[in-house]
């Protein structure tokens, strides 16, 4: 098994160039401008200061519509994951096998991110992980946080 | 389903030809289902002044109904995914039970699998992504089957879950294929031909997930006391309830082991006034594997955490602690896209004493429970031979 590592699409490059890209709304484009700056960030109610991802107009615990950006550390633990063998987007089968985990973001109240856990052997990661975010350049204006094993040395 | 006067039944059922039908277009499968659940109740298309029914594009029911040249003045189109029909049955129930409808036609049809032939070749695939949240998985390459991955290895951290615990349900699944003639895949399978398997998103296999087919089925609702006039023993709608935790990223999924089931399975149960002890037979979403240990849990079949023990040793079998997917479910029989109302079908079936060699015996209360989209829905609905 080998893994999406920096040396597949160049520098600092994981997944391939024809990756869908996102249409940002309303709620979402502070999140993209975060990330392209390199800022994991995730919405904190003003009311009750429970977070949430992915973006949204309103709080789910109180409804409240007052919200701001929360600027994180970019650390976490590995929630769960799944090892990709079959992708479903093309420009990807040449990427198989790759991790997806769910990780749980240290001083976001509990608020996960559907990424990645790059540069590791799918078989090195485990529920429990200590992750840091590592940016992924897409484009001029897109980059993606995904994650190394803290073990490897990454995220602070 | 309410104490008022007119209650409501499922007086038809169907399904169309299936798991593969090249010759046919989705309209047509429609078609097929319908006649065949309204020749089922003894009616027509001249009966029907409601239609129920969802697809994946907007509008869906009035094609639907332009196909079947029905002028309906009761239209669904409610879409919660694959628990869609759970839903719709369940509408359908309130509007014939209200007086907004007499008999309420619920259709579903696809042609998934050959279409999936026929784009073979355009080297497509990578489209159709939502611009909503779905990008939020799309960008780090996650997959319907990774989501459902996502929360077999999270069972699995939490309660020890394993592998071949998730295969069992494949292989009782197949036991029960093995029986039903039109069944996609009817070769018997181990557990260790399930883990053996191609993995697909670790932890699932290939055979840990669902097939792809063609396929359609149909209902006819009405009330009890228009089915008293028609060809079948009516079935009753004891009651329903369907929830939701989030749409379709698992970052707002508040606990990944915990379905959408677990609201609407013990309001449901409470609405029929029965317990989980008093089903007698389940018809359960199974898109994979771990999805039926989920919902067995969620339902309160057993506890959070035991969906494993509960599953081995042909728990789900006839005979077992729960017989389940009778005709073989979405693993072996048909997944056509959506599965919701094959749920019903095989329900009503059990009910009315028609399933063959997977007959439970004096099978009384049946339970059908949906889900739908990446786990974010779920609707029960329970199905009596009597009103208790």
């Amino acid at each position: 098994m080998s893994a999406p590592s920096a040396a597949a699409g160049g520098e600092g490059r994981f997944f391939p160039d024809e990756m869908p890209v996102p249409a940002a709304s309303a709620e979402t484009m502070g999140w993209w401008e975060a990330a392209a700056s390199h800022r994991l960030v995730v919405q904190r109610c003003q009311e009750c200061g429970c977070t949430r991802h992915p973006p949204g107009p309103r709080c789910p615990g109180c409804r409240s519509a007052a919200w701001e950006w929360l600027t994180l550390a970019g650390t976490g633990t590995v929630y769960t994951y799944t090892i990709v063998h079959q992708a479903f987007i093309p420009a990807l089968a040449g990427t198989v096998p790759y991790v997806v985990a769910v990780v749980e973001l240290d001083g976001a109240d509990g608020a996960r991110l559907v990424s990645n856990v790059v540069d590791a052997e799918p078989t090195e990661v485990s529920v429990g992980a200590r992750v840091g975010v590592v940016w992924e350049d897409m484009g001029p204006e897109l980059a993606l946080p995904r994650f190394r094993l803290a073990s490897a040395g990454a995220g602070r | 389903m309410s104490g008022g006067r007119r209650r409501a039944v499922v007086a038809g059922v169907a399904t169309s030809d299936y798991p593969h039908l090249p010759h046919l277009s989705e309209h047509a499968v429609h078609g097929q289902a319908a006649d065949r659940a309204l020749a089922d109740a003894g009616l027509t298309l001249a009966d029907v002044d409601g239609l129920a029914t969802a697809g994946f594009f907007p509008m869906y029911a009035t094609g639907v109904a332009e196909y079947l040249g029905l002028h309906p003045v009761y239209l669904d189109e409610t879409n919660t995914g694959g628990s869609s029909f759970e839903v719709l049955v369940e509408h359908a129930a309130y509007a014939v039970e209200a007086g907004a409808a007499e008999t309420v036609l619920v259709t579903y049809g696809s042609v998934q699998l050959s279409q999936m032939g026929r784009r073979l070749g355009t080297g497509g695939g990578g489209g159709g992504f939502a611009p909503g949240p779905a990008i939020h998985d799309a960008l780090w390459g996650n997959t319907l089957v990774g989501n459902y991955a996502l929360a077999a290895r999270r069972h699995m951290h939490e309660y020890g879950t394993t592998p071949e615990q998730l295969a069992a349900v494949a292989v009782t699944m197949r036991q029960h294929a093995a029986t039903n003639p039109q069944a996609q895949e009817r070769d018997p399978i181990t557990v260790e031909d399930v883990v053996s398997s191609r993995l697909v998103a670790d932890p699932l296999h290939k055979l840990d997930c669902c097939v792809i087919s063609d396929g359609g089925a149909a209902c006819v609702v009405t009330t009890a006391e228009r089915a008293a006039d028609l060809r079948r023993d009516p079935v009753y709608v004891l009651g329903a309830a369907h929830a939701t935790t989030h749409h379709m990223n698992l970052s707002a999924m508040p606990d990944l082991t915990v379905t959408p089931a677990a609201q609407s399975g013990p309001l449901a149960f409470a609405r029929a006034g029965i317990t989980p002890d008093d089903v007698d037979v389940a018809q359960l979403y199974d898109s994979f594997t771990i999805t039926v240990v989920l919902t067995v849990e969620d339902l309160g079949f057993c506890a959070k955490g035991e969906g494993g023990a509960f599953v081995e040793d042909d728990g789900l079998a006839v005979g077992g602690r729960l017989p389940t997917n009778t005709d073989g479910g979405g693993l072996s029989a048909c997944h056509p896209g959506m599965r919701g109302m094959f749920l019903i079908v095989e329900a009503v079936r059990q009910l009315r004493g028609q399933a063959g060699a997977t007959q439970v015996p004096d099978a009384r209360v049946a339970v059908a429970h949906g889900t739908g989209g990446m786990l974010s829905t779920g609707a029960t609905l329970v199905l009596g031979r009597e009103v208790p």
